[in-house]
């Protein structure tokens, strides 16, 4: 048996693996498949503030190895998950409850509503918004400093995520603007922006027009990203972006994630994540690692 | 919800471009009329969302369109005891008050599949008028499991049955026929044109959605639809089957 404990900013999860915020709700569903104490962690779905109605459908299409996403952080309101869900998850394993805003104020209050509740704050800055013109705060490293300071200087207790957006100028850049701006982690890679064309009807097929890219096809791209922020920062590093399995989650920490989040897996088979644990178990024992985190970092380069 | 292994027993076109695919589990799983199955194929990211037709034991059967690349490799690509992911139960399904005696199905295209699993569950105990609507005669399919309940046929170029749509062959029976529970499936059209008809009559009437979706759970919110009443209902999760007043097409 491999230890599997991972600690990231003081907080013990029992394995490196998370579902990905928008891929699992806040677990109730996945729950009935398994119990998913059995995860290190839950990334929740996107909170905001209110409620909101999200985008027109089609919301999701695919394409080789990818899916295209563009939900537009449908969700209940942080009130309603804290009075509906947040007990009943916390009672089954760690939560990282994922925050957006539509201002850079809205980011604070969210974290200040939530500090102490939860295990880890994540900030999603990759949503459009109105300090940065309609665009994405993760662009550029000064937005993402501004957006985790605010933040964190709203948080008491808990320790907070800034997730980086691969839609970025550098990604090197925004990671270090993110420790900064007082992250104690950040995880990476947030979606692609892309688009999928219906070319009988000459029109894209989301809704939304544009949506965000995520699956196996992004991982070459994703690992480079995790490996070139976990060199920019002395904080952890929470790497994603198409881990469908065990082999892609050592890949991950070896270039240096201290965990790793699966996403898109989980709608190609409901139980990749508990696959996922059981297979780094089985792969650090048969290559004498005693302890999963033994694995982090240690890609030699060529 | 079990995510399963399933082993794939027959895998047939039954009209053009539809397919009827076979596959055995394990174990008798319970399906209720309406629910559908998520079924994984090879080198594709996302399950495929499609109606359970048909259940004998350990035995499923769904029927599908071939559409885009995801079914056409689902059609073509899988023979007899390949394996095939599957996730299922999904979904509410079908649910017909026990004091209902005479049900109506109506559908179209391939809603007929997901209605086929009602005429099997209900013609034992109800009455069951089954209006069915194709394009053609050539697209005619699974008649002998729609003959378990009283057949009526429909075809848009009138080339067999009723010349017209499900909908519309049902509405010029539906005063002297009074039934007391409808249950349809079809394209977005067919279902606003019945809702429209049946407006003002007091039968409740109760529809099966189709959507994009991603997980089949009702975690990840992609596959929602319009209420009346402005609020998004998860078509995986709270439907697929609604009231059809309760959505706003």
């Amino acid at each position: 048996m491999t230890d599997l404990h991972v600690t990231i900013c003081g907080v013990e999860l029992k394995n490196p693996v998370i579902p990905a915020s928008g891929t699992f709700g806040f677990g109730r569903e996945f729950d009935e498949i398994y119990d998913i104490s059995c995860l290190g962690a839950v990334a929740t779905k996107g909170l905001t503030l209110e409620p909101r109605l999200g985008n027109p459908v089609p919301r999701i299409a695919e394409s080789n190895a990818v899916i295209l996403n563009a939900v537009g952080l449908q969700n209940p309101g942080v009130e309603h998950f804290i009075e509906h869900d947040l007990a009943w998850l916390r009672v089954k394993t760690r939560v990282v409850a994922n925050v957006a805003g539509r201002t850079v104020e809205e980011y604070g209050a969210m974290c200040a509503r939530l500090d102490g509740l939860v295990d880890f704050i994540e900030l999603n800055i990759s949503c459009p918004n109105v300090r940065a013109g309609g665009m994405a705060l993760g662009v550029k490293p000064e937005n993402v400093k501004e957006v985790t300071h605010v933040a964190k200087c709203a948080l008491k207790k808990t320790p907070l995520i800034v997730k980086l957006s691969p839609n970025a100028e550098s990604i090197a850049a925004n990671a270090r603007a993110a420790e900064e701006g007082g992250a104690d982690c950040v995880s990476l890679v947030n979606t692609f922006t892309g688009m999928a064309v219906d070319i009988e009807r000459r029109r894209p097929v989301l809704a939304n027009n544009t949506g965000g890219v995520s699956g196996a096809g992004i991982r070459p791209i994703a690992l480079r990203m995790v490996y070139e922020a976990k060199r920019a920062v002395s904080i952890p590093v929470i790497g994603m972006g198409g881990i469908t399995c065990a082999e892609d989650a050592v890949a991950f920490m070896m270039a240096g994630a201290s965990a790793v989040q699966v996403g898109t897996q989980n709608f190609t088979d409901a139980l990749a994540c508990p696959k996922i644990i059981e297979g780094l178990d089985r792969w650090c024992s048969s290559h004498g690692v005693e302890r999963v985190s033994d694995l982090v970092g240690t890609l030699q380069m060529n | 919800m079990r995510e399963l292994n399933a082993t794939v027993l027959e895998n047939i076109e039954i009209a053009p471009m539809v397919y009827s695919l076979t596959f055995g589990l394990d174990e008798e799983i319970a399906i209720r009329p309406g629910q559908f199955c998520m079924i994984g194929v090879h080198g594709y990211s996302l399950k495929r969302p499609i109606a359970v037709c048909k259940t004998e034991g350990e035995r499923v059967t769904v029927c599908f369109r071939v559409k885009g690349g995801g079914t056409r490799a689902l059609a073509g690509n899988y023979r007899l005891k390949e394996k095939i992911p599957v996730l299922l139960p999904l979904g509410n399904g079908f649910s017909v008050p026990e004091e209902a005696r005479r049900i109506a199905v109506v559908g179209g295209g391939v809603g007929i599949f997901p209605l086929i699993s009602a005429i099997r569950a209900y013609t034992g105990t109800h009455e069951v008028y089954a209006y069915m609507g194709f394009r053609s005669k050539a697209d005619i399919c699974l008649e002998y499991e729609m003959r378990r309940a009283e057949l009526i046929l429909a075809t848009d170029d009138g080339s067999a049955g009723f010349h017209g749509n499900a909908v519309q062959a049902f509405m010029k029976d539906v005063d002297g026929l009074q039934p007391d529970i409808v249950l349809s499936c079809g394209p977005l059209p067919m279902l606003r044109a019945l809702k429209n008809s049946m407006r003002g009559r007091d039968i409740p009437v109760f529809v099966s959605l189709e959507e994009r979706m991603g997980c089949g759970i009702g975690a990840c919110l992609v596959c929602v639809c319009d209420r009346e009443d402005g609020s998004r209902a998860r078509v995986c999760r709270d439907g697929p089957v609604f009231d059809i007043n309760e959505i706003n097409f």
